[in-house]
């Protein structure tokens, strides 16, 4: 099976393809099925393959390539490098891509262009499956790309509307942004090592200095944590994923979970010989993550819309597992990635299970939903509890895990990342309260409310199962520690040395604080208090709905660059154009009519002056001739007789 | 009789035969005109078959398919016609455009015989130009591919078109002056005087840094207008808005070319000192070709004028690839010609398609067009992608190349034109949304989605788009050998670059 | 009779002939005098012919042709001179001045 890996992103490509020229579209097309079957297949080989590679029978890492094309002497290949980290992302991704794909089928029931969008779903988890097992930077950069599109277009897949279509072009711009600092972090590392191939820089890092020199690893690192930061929603380029809620839930669950958001992520474990070697850009890490985590937890609190608050929380763990990569947590961060990606797919297929049911993203209409969908509202639970880091769930594990290594590499990070976990529980909670409990605050909305179909509600419990016992599983023994490890050659060495006992309490203290908060300020189900606290505190809030005014930079960014065309594009009609290319026409202008002056005048005054000369002449000659033949024969014997003249005295 | 004399002079033979057509008859013009068209094409391909590209090991050009006549013995001129990697791409890649924008063209009705006649007449310029191995030939063709464009934008054109083709013809002659100036400099300076493209290369060791500069900056006015290189761009965007599709589409995907391929052939090959000496100006004017560019392309509101700025900044991802001078750089930059071609082309004929319908190319007039015309939409989007450079499909690869190589020898302008990217990435997803995206506009409830002659001219390229993009071996295996041995071709020069 | 003799009989003819065509009215006189010309021009070839190269027969052999050039010549004159009558209805050269600008 492992020799077949290739097949995982190959099979839902070709899915994608019959998918979108087969079949007939509409909202009863049959093709959705194929999708759903590929991504079956896809799951039972990579649950394979994840099984042999957990129990030790499979020797990685897996390495196989083929050659692509070659310039100069230079051959780049197409190929497949499955570690420990590939074949985990490999399970995340077919699993969510699976259950969204199986959840798709009843949120999307009824859509006329569902054929559309299961193409568009298969290929996007294939994009994302090639990023996975790539063995090479350049096909991983394309595979990135793709991603990228293929997000584009499932956001903006309801594309009538102006918000989607807004947002999908926003989210691939800023993205783009990222991938230009991936982009040149590419060109920097291929002048220098001479290829992209993974099992080659990895070796060459190893190797030494002189191969991979401290400033080159440096730039390097930071170039790829530009494109990390763009792809994976990091300060300052997080701005696209809230507004990635305007496409089908599913999709959000999709991006967020498992797929998109985690290729940066992945990008930085693919690439940690690079980091292991540049301290700075391993700090650069770390600092950004620990933004991220902290200024999008803030945001979250603030928010109303129930997609909207889970994406602040996608930011915030994502800024999480960021921050566990820049301690030296390898381990620790690719741990959260994995149990993240069970409990955030769950939420979001719970929010959007609850959207289905009662048509709008606004929590502050919601309320009191748990009598209506109690499966709904039980796995709900069971992914905030995994979030918040409730004891023995998945989440607990590997928030702990990721805890652990920043005390050990800073304890004011440490700090700041426990608050971070604090508000966690206080906003996901704070969500369950306005949306399940309480009383309900738009009885019309309630009343219509209703359970999901089994369809929908399966992949919930699936997903709630993997929440609960995932990292208990998975840190049972160390298994995930000796399938995914990084043997560092600096500061490592930080996960085998021992933390403090209390530390674990204190996140438990933590998250207790968080649940008292969030029961005190909306556990009775009215929003008063929530709305004087808002009033008193009405700067900070409105800098936390502004989401701290990054939007605003970048849309001034935006702006500033239409300017900036604008004046280019005056200067190429007024000035390149108009000056040296209409001026030098008109300076030639000048000049030809000097000429034709001169012309006029002198040239063609001599001209007409012989003309001139020549006329009279001819009308002085032209009183000789009479028509008088014998005239003319004179003066023929005249000239005769002076010619003979002529020739017989000389 | 060479099978490359067949691809160039089927469409003269086609041309004449036209004469002697009535005019009224328009189906039998549009048949003849086409099937000259096609004959070089499939010709092309014949000499496609019988060409091989050889090996990176090679230690000298490997020129094939020749063909060497005496023509004026007087003036050691010849008629003399050969390929390599460098032009064989070119040549297949005119003659297939030409055959579907001749195909394409099949929707014109005013004039139709004098049309097809002026158009088979740039064909023959144009693949001449790629095939001369003689300097004399190679202007003579150079020239003639100058007054059928003149007509074709003159007569067929939009509302300014007298303006554009004066423009166009004066920018260019203007050029081509300077170029004949450094045809015949090298020809006095050879020993015996010669025309040879292939013989003058040998001979730059022997001249004087000083020498070749000037003459290089004669043939640099001629290549560079015709790329156009900034600041000789103007002619192309009002060139490209008043000329008719199909010569939009020759004119960006084949015309440039042969800017940027004389800037390979002649100006690099034969003059190599200048060439060098020149070359921090000419990465500064690519740079300032991808960004200006972009930008420029972004403020537009016609959309063919957006997609003719935007061939300037593809055009100066080209230039960087060449300013680059090794293997990866010069492979990118052929690689980027032909998918500029393709992929350019394809998007003049969809904004020909728009506007034949809605009779405007105003950006901000369309609206939720994709729900209306969803093959149109998705082809077109399929295009602009391929033009943003999306991996897996053409433009990625060639970008990809151009930066690579660059970067090795020019960081900083490298890292500063990675910009355009963005640029061009905003202004093809912003077009993209105003036009098929949002709310739908009723104004067009009435456009019908494309027929089939527009069909048979665009998928062809929009198939080349994903082939060339999955599968670039096919393109590059062709050049390489010739792009590895040519960059090598000067070992003492350049060696800050390496 | 030396060579003499005879030059200056062709030469007299001539002059007479050259005096003819330029004083006669008639064209019909005019062509007259021509054939006079043509006669001296005639005597002196041949007289050349016999005494100075008394062997050869140029001299004779372009008389003849001379002769027939007349002839054909006289023809297209007189059928000029009766075309010029029908339409003018006048033979005097005087009267006839088409040529003039």
């Amino acid at each position: 099976m492992l020799e077949q890996v290739h097949w995982i992103p190959l099979i839902p490509l070709l899915a994608s393809l019959a998918i979108l020229f087969g079949g007939k579209e509409g909202p009863h097309s049959k093709m959705p099925l194929l999708g759903v079957a590929a991504m079956g297949w896809c799951l039972l080989q990579s649950s394979w393959i994840l099984f042999h590679a957990l129990t030790g029978r499979y020797a990685l890492p897996y390495y196989h390539t083929i050659p692509w094309f070659s310039y100069g002497d230079y051959v780049m290949t197409l190929g497949v490098l499955i570690d420990g980290p590939a074949v985990v992302m490999l399970f995340v991704v077919t699993l969510v891509s699976f259950l969204v794909q199986l959840y798709s089928l009843g949120y999307m029931h009824g859509d006329p262009r569902l054929k559309r969008y299961y193409a568009f779903l298969s290929f996007f988890t294939a994009a994302m499956l090639g990023l996975v097992v790539s063995s090479n930077l350049f096909v991983f950069f394309a595979c990135w790309e793709l991603v990228g599109v293929s997000s584009y277009l499932l956001i903006g897949f309801w594309f009538e509307k102006p918000g989607p279509a807004y947002a999908s072009k926003k989210a691939f711009i800023t993205t783009k942004l990222g991938d230009l600092g991936f982009f040149i972090g590419l060109m920097i590392l291929y002048t220098q090592a001479g290829t992209l191939d993974l099992s080659m820089l990895a070796e060459r890092a190893k190797l030494g200095i002189e191969y991979l020199p401290l400033e080159v690893a440096t730039a390097v690192g930071i170039c790829f944590l530009i494109g990390a930061a763009g792809k994976s929603a990091q300060v300052p380029l997080f701005i696209w994923l809230p507004d990635a809620m305007e496409g089908p839930t599913p999709v959000s669950a999709l991006i967020h979970a498992a797929t998109m958001v985690a290729a940066g992520i992945y990008l930085v474990a693919r690439t940690y010989f690079i980091y292991d070697a540049a301290p700075l850009a391993m700090g650069a890490v770390a600092w950004v993550g620990l933004f991220t985590a902290l200024l999008a937890a803030t945001m979250a609190v603030v928010a109303y819309d129930i997609k909207r608050v889970l994406a602040f929380s996608t930011i915030s763990q994502l800024g999480y597992m960021m921050l566990g990569l820049g301690v030296y947590g390898y381990t620790a961060g690719l741990f959260h990635l994995t149990t993240h990606a069970f409990f955030k797919a769950l939420l979001f297929l719970g929010a959007g299970s609850v959207i289905h049911a009662v048509h709008t993203n606004d929590m502050r209409e919601m309320g009191g939903l748990s009598k209506r969908m109690p499966a709904t509202f039980l796995t709900m639970a069971i992914g905030t509890l995994a979030i918040s880091g409730f004891p023995f769930l998945s989440g607990w594990y590997s928030k702990e895990a990721i805890l652990h290594a920043v005390y050990l590499h800073n304890p004011m990070m440490w700090l700041v990342a426990l608050g971070t976990a604090g508000l966690t529980t206080f906003y996901m909670f704070r969500l369950v309260y306005l949306t399940f409990l309480g009383q309900s605050r738009d009885h019309h909305r309630w009343d219509h409310a209703h359970e999901s179909p089994p369809v929908m509600t399966v992949p919930l419990w699936t997903l709630a199962a993997l929440s609960i016992g995932s990292g208990f599983l998975l840190e049972h023994e160390g298994l995930f520690a000796k399938l995914v490890s990084f043997e560092s050659g600096h500061g490592g060495g930080h996960e085998a040395a021992h933390a403090p006992v209390w530390l674990g309490a204190a996140a438990v203290a933590v998250f207790a604080a968080g649940l008292a908060a969030a029961h005190r300020l909306y556990g009775r189900g009215d929003l008063s208090l929530a709305k004087s606290l808002r009033e008193r505190f009405a700067l900070a809030a409105d800098a936390l709905e502004a989401r701290y005014y990054f939007d605003d930079f970048f849309l001034w960014l935006v702006s500033l660059s239409d300017r900036l065309a604008a004046a280019m594009h005056w200067f190429d009609d007024q000035i390149v154009d108009a000056i040296f290319v209409d001026g030098w026409a008109l300076v030639t202008r000048a000049v030809a009519e000097a000429h034709r002056f001169f012309d006029d005048f002198v040239v063609d005054g001599a001209v007409d002056g012989v003309g001139a000369v020549t006329r009279d002449g001819g009308g002085v000659l032209h009183r000789l001739v009479r028509g008088q033949v014998q005239e003319y024969l004179m003066y023929v014997a005249l000239a005769m007789c002076l010619f003979t003249i002529i020739l017989t005295t000389r | 009789m060479g099978i490359l004399s067949v691809v160039i002079f089927s469409p003269l033979i086609a041309a004449i035969a036209l004469l002697f057509l009535p005019k009224e008859k328009t189906s039998w013009i549009r048949g003849v005109g086409v099937a000259g068209t096609a004959v070089s094409c499939i010709a092309s391909v014949f000499a496609f078959l019988a060409f091989d590209p050889g090996t990176t090991q090679m230690t000298s050009l490997s020129i094939q398919l020749t063909e060497k006549l005496v023509w004026i013995p007087t003036f050691n001129i010849h008629y003399y016609l050969g390929v390599d990697g460098l032009s064989l791409p070119l040549v297949i890649l005119t003659t297939f455009l030409c055959l579907l924008a001749a195909i394409y063209s099949c929707g014109i009705e005013l004039r139709v015989k004098e049309f097809f006649f002026w158009y088979l007449i740039l064909e023959v310029g144009m693949v001449g130009v790629f095939c001369a191995l003689d300097l004399f030939l190679f202007y003579m063709f150079w020239e003639i591919t100058l007054v059928p464009m003149y007509f074709l934008i003159g007569v067929w054109g939009g509302p300014k078109k007298e303006y554009a083709a004066i423009k166009f013809f004066l920018f260019t002659l203007f050029g081509s002056v300077f170029m004949l100036l450094g045809i015949l400099a090298v020809y006095f300076a050879s020993e015996p005087n010669s025309f040879d493209m292939i013989e003058l290369m040998r001979y730059s060791g022997t001249w004087s840094r000083e020498f070749q500069i000037i003459v290089f900056l004669g043939f640099y006015l001629g290549f560079a207008i015709k790329v156009p290189a900034f600041p000789f761009h103007t002619w192309l965007p009002l060139a490209h808005v008043e000329a008719p599709t199909p010569v939009s589409v020759i004119l960006a995907a084949v015309l440039l070319k042969m800017g940027t391929y004389g800037l390979l052939r002649v100006s690099y090959g034969i003059l190599p000192l200048g060439f060098e000496w020149f070359l921090p100006a000419f990465v500064l004017i690519a740079f300032i070709n991808i960004v200006y560019g972009a930008l420029c392309a972004m403020a537009q509101t016609d959309m063919k004028k957006m997609v003719a700025y935007s061939s300037i900044n593809h055009m100066g991802y080209c230039m960087l690839g060449i300013a680059a001078v090794s293997a990866t750089g010069f492979n990118g930059a052929m690689l980027q010609m032909i998918n500029h071609g393709i992929i350019t082309g394809a998007l003049f004929m969809f904004v020909g398609v728009i506007y034949d319908r809605a009779h405007t190319r105003d950006i901000g007039a369309f609206g939720g067009l994709g729900a209306k015309l969803p093959v149109y939409a998705a082809l077109m989007s399929l295009a602009c992608f391929a033009s943003l450079g999306l991996p897996g499909l053409s433009g990625f690869v060639s970008e990809f190349l151009c930066f690579l190589g660059a970067f090795k020898a020019w960081k900083l302008y490298t890292i500063l034109s990675v910009s355009g990217l963005l640029v061009t990435a905003a202004f093809f997803l912003r077009m993209l949304q105003k036009v098929f995206l949002g709310p739908f506009n009723e104004k067009w409830a009435g456009l019908r989605d494309m027929n089939a002659r527009e069909l048979i001219s665009v998928v062809p390229l929009c198939v080349l788009m994903v082939l060339f993009g999955v599968w670039p071996s096919f393109l590059i295996d062709i050049m390489n050998p010739t792009m590895t041995v040519f960059a090598g071709m000067f070992p003492g020069l350049f060696q800050g670059l390496r | 009779m030396t060579l003499a003799h005879y030059l200056a009989v062709s030469s007299g003819l001539f002059l007479i002939g050259l005096f003819g065509a330029l004083t006669r009215r008639n064209i019909i006189g005019i062509l007259m005098g021509i054939e006079l010309m043509f006669n001296a021009a005639n005597l002196n070839l041949v007289a050349f012919n016999r005494f100075l190269h008394p062997d050869g027969v140029a001299g004779g052999a372009v008389a003849l042709f001379t002769m027939a050039v007349a002839a054909a010549e006289i023809v297209v004159g007189l059928a000029l001179v009766l075309s010029i009558y029908r339409t003018l209805h006048t033979v005097q050269a005087e009267d006839i001045s088409l040529l003039k600008g």
